[in-house]
């Protein structure tokens, strides 16, 4: 016996758009703009096919050892290439710009949107893209000339007062602080500042102003409405914004490379010490001389480097997304 | 008996500074103060990274730093000889031929979001976000192992596939911005007048947002004309000037940049700022035309609106 529901069947009452009836025009225009959309998946999916055909040789030689391993050796007789302090190293450098950026990102925006006058804020949203449309290989000329002088005084004053927390140790017999995590993680977070603060002024702009004139006539000032208004409801778009930022640093290669002294001996939380690692700066500083196999590993690499941002980057999207309903 | 005090009147102290008095007051002006000067610390991050390049940039440009090109140049060679016009060349010509394809895809992307009813819309979006972190240093690997497996020499046209990859999500996503702004019932009005979607689009929604499609078009440029690491993988550097993708070594800006830092001589450093300096120029009148097209796009909405 049929169920009897007491839902009528939905009426179509109208044509959706692009679909259905479609002249010869519209259907070749349809197919060629769903053809170039279809075509970033497959662009993707190319991505991760050629990096794997080419990694593999390097994966199936060194096992799962290329992961965390910490041996690169390429001689006549054989080849060990493992990235273990690098994907470390990148990832310390990240978490670095990060933590440096974070603050330094909100604040900007809730500057730019709360406080500042239109005129001013408009100047101060444009400086700050502009930051980030800067090129990377300026940012590093500027970070190993520039910068890293500076950035050496912060280094030696946070080693002589705070040198007794195991962070801002360093080995014994180190001199000079440059070349360091710290540094790279400074020039990182030079870089993602923009992006972060681009997301979290976004999310600050479209704010509820009644949800904080509310506040403001229940008595609380301008930090309770800070901490307790906006941040509890904009952080999950802030973190967002903080992982995009994530994705970028991981990937970062070129500024990394001028301000680091790279080394597969592991530097495991001195940020102070100069030595580090960057996966993507390792494939740029090996790639001149590479042999024909290390070529495959430094493939494999950024196979690993592609994966992680990829991963990051889906997950931050979601994130992002979700708490911008008006992009929609 | 003395006469009884005047009651205090907080509400005479309307200046904005009284706002930040007694301890609640502290906590508002911590936040201020405190976001003022987080604030300025990316500012001079900023100005700093501008004022270097510029000031340093300017002792190395003379005029024939802008049209001459490298051959015959070595890392220590005075200023007076070789400049960039080769690299300025290179840069403009993979840049174009980097637009010429992600330019009309991106563009197609941008119409399928808005346009269409396709139910994948939302994944086509998040794949185009994902592809926009997409580090550059893996594309250029990618274009790689594309001419690794296709045994080719390298050559200015992988170098331009390398671009590619990093300058299609801007372009969809600022085209499609772009075409969001045009409203709905322009096109429902042409659709309602008969119009198929194709004329719907090339006849009225094109031409509407024809600023904004330009400035999707200079912000895809401004994101890819400074990627180094893409190139190094992907082309061969030429101290000479050579136009022809297809063959031979080309020069680009940011190339150009990486291996005078790299001879690390006093006066290849000084062509390395001046390169800069160049590129950033490049960057700056993308980058500003952008936000001026924008700002009269906006402008123009709000006049139409009132």
């Amino acid at each position: 016996m049929p169920e009897i529901t007491d839902k009528p069947k939905a009426v179509q009452v109208r044509r959706t758009l692009g679909k259905g009836v479609l002249n010869r025009g519209d259907r070749l225009f349809f197919g060629i703009t769903s053809a170039a959309s279809y075509f970033a998946f497959i662009l993707v999916g190319l991505i991760l096919v050629f990096l794997v055909a080419q990694a593999w040789p390097a994966l199936q030689e060194q096992g799962f050892a290329f992961v965390y391993g910490d041996k690169w050796e390429v001689s006549e007789e054989k080849t060990i290439l493992q990235i273990g302090p690098m994907l470390y190293g990148s990832v310390l450098i990240a978490l670095l710009g990060v933590l440096v950026a974070t603050p330094l990102a909100v604040a900007t925006a809730y500057l730019i949107v709360f406080i500042l006058p239109k005129g001013l804020s408009k100047l101060s949203t444009n400086l700050i893209d502009l930051l980030a449309a800067l090129p990377s290989v300026i940012i590093g000329l500027w970070g190993v000339l520039v910068f890293t002088p500076i950035a050496q005084g912060w280094a030696e004053f946070l080693h002589k007062y705070l040198g007794w927390i195991p962070i801002f140790s360093t080995e014994k017999g180190t001199t000079t602080l440059n070349s360091s995590p710290f540094i790279a993680g400074w020039i990182v977070a030079v870089m993602i500042v923009p992006i972060i603060t681009s997301v979290t002024r976004e999310i600050f702009s479209q704010f509820d102003r009644d949800l904080v004139n509310g506040a403001l006539a229940l008595g609380a000032t301008r930090w309770t409405v800070f901490r307790r208004v906006i941040l509890p409801t904009t952080s999950g778009g802030i973190t967002g914004g903080v992982l995009l930022g994530l994705g970028r640093a991981i990937g970062e290669t070129v500024a990394i490379y001028y301000v680091l002294q790279l080394s597969m001996n592991i530097n495991l939380f001195q940020v102070l010490e100069p030595r580090g690692g960057a996966i993507a700066s390792w494939i740029l500083s090996r790639f001149g001389e590479a042999t024909d196999k290390e070529f495959h590993g430094l493939m494999a690499a950024g196979l690993v480097i592609f994966i992680t941002t990829l991963v990051i980057n889906l997950i931050a999207n979601v994130i992002v997304n979700r708490a911008q309903p008006w992009r929609k | 008996m003395p006469e009884p005090r005047p009651p205090k009147q907080p509400w005479n102290k309307s200046s904005k500074l009284a706002s930040f008095a007694g301890r609640r007051g502290f906590a508002d002006a911590v936040l201020v103060i405190g976001s003022l000067l987080l604030a300025a610390v990316v500012f001079s991050l900023l100005l700093s990274v501008l004022w270097s390049v510029i000031v340093t940039g300017s002792s190395a440009i003379k005029p024939q730093f802008i049209y001459q090109n490298n051959r015959y140049i070595s890392t220590t060679t005075s200023l007076d000889y070789g400049g960039v016009g080769h690299a300025i060349l290179g840069t403009l010509e993979l840049v174009l031929l980097a637009t010429a394809v992600a330019l009309p895809l991106g563009l197609a992307i941008a119409v399928y979001l808005t346009q269409s009813q396709s139910k994948l819309r939302n994944m086509v979006r998040s794949i185009t976000q994902a592809l926009a972190g997409l580090p550059s240093v893996v594309s250029g690997l990618f274009v790689l192992s594309i001419i690794s497996f296709l045994g080719a020499p390298k050559s200015g046209i992988f170098g331009a596939l390398a671009l590619f990859p990093l300058m299609l999500p801007t372009v969809a996503r600022v085209a499609e911005e772009a075409l969001r702004l045009v409203p709905a019932d322009l096109r429902l009005a042409a659709l309602g007048l008969g119009a198929p979607n194709y004329r719907a689009f090339f006849q009225v929604i094109l031409p509407a947002a024809k600023t904004g499609i330009i400035t999707a078009l200079l912000l895809g440029l401004a994101r890819v004309v400074g990627e180094t690491a893409p190139l190094i993988l992907t082309i061969q550097a030429n101290d000479g000037t050579n136009l022809n993708p297809l063959d031979g070594g080309i020069a680009t800006l940011p190339t150009y940049i990486y291996g005078f830092i790299s001879a690390g001589y006093a006066s290849s450093i000084t062509r390395a700022w001046g390169a800069s300096l160049v590129l950033l120029i490049i960057v700056g009148i993308l980058f500003v035309t952008a936000r001026l097209l924008t700002g009269e796009k906006k402008k123009k909405k709000s006049k139409a609106s009132k």
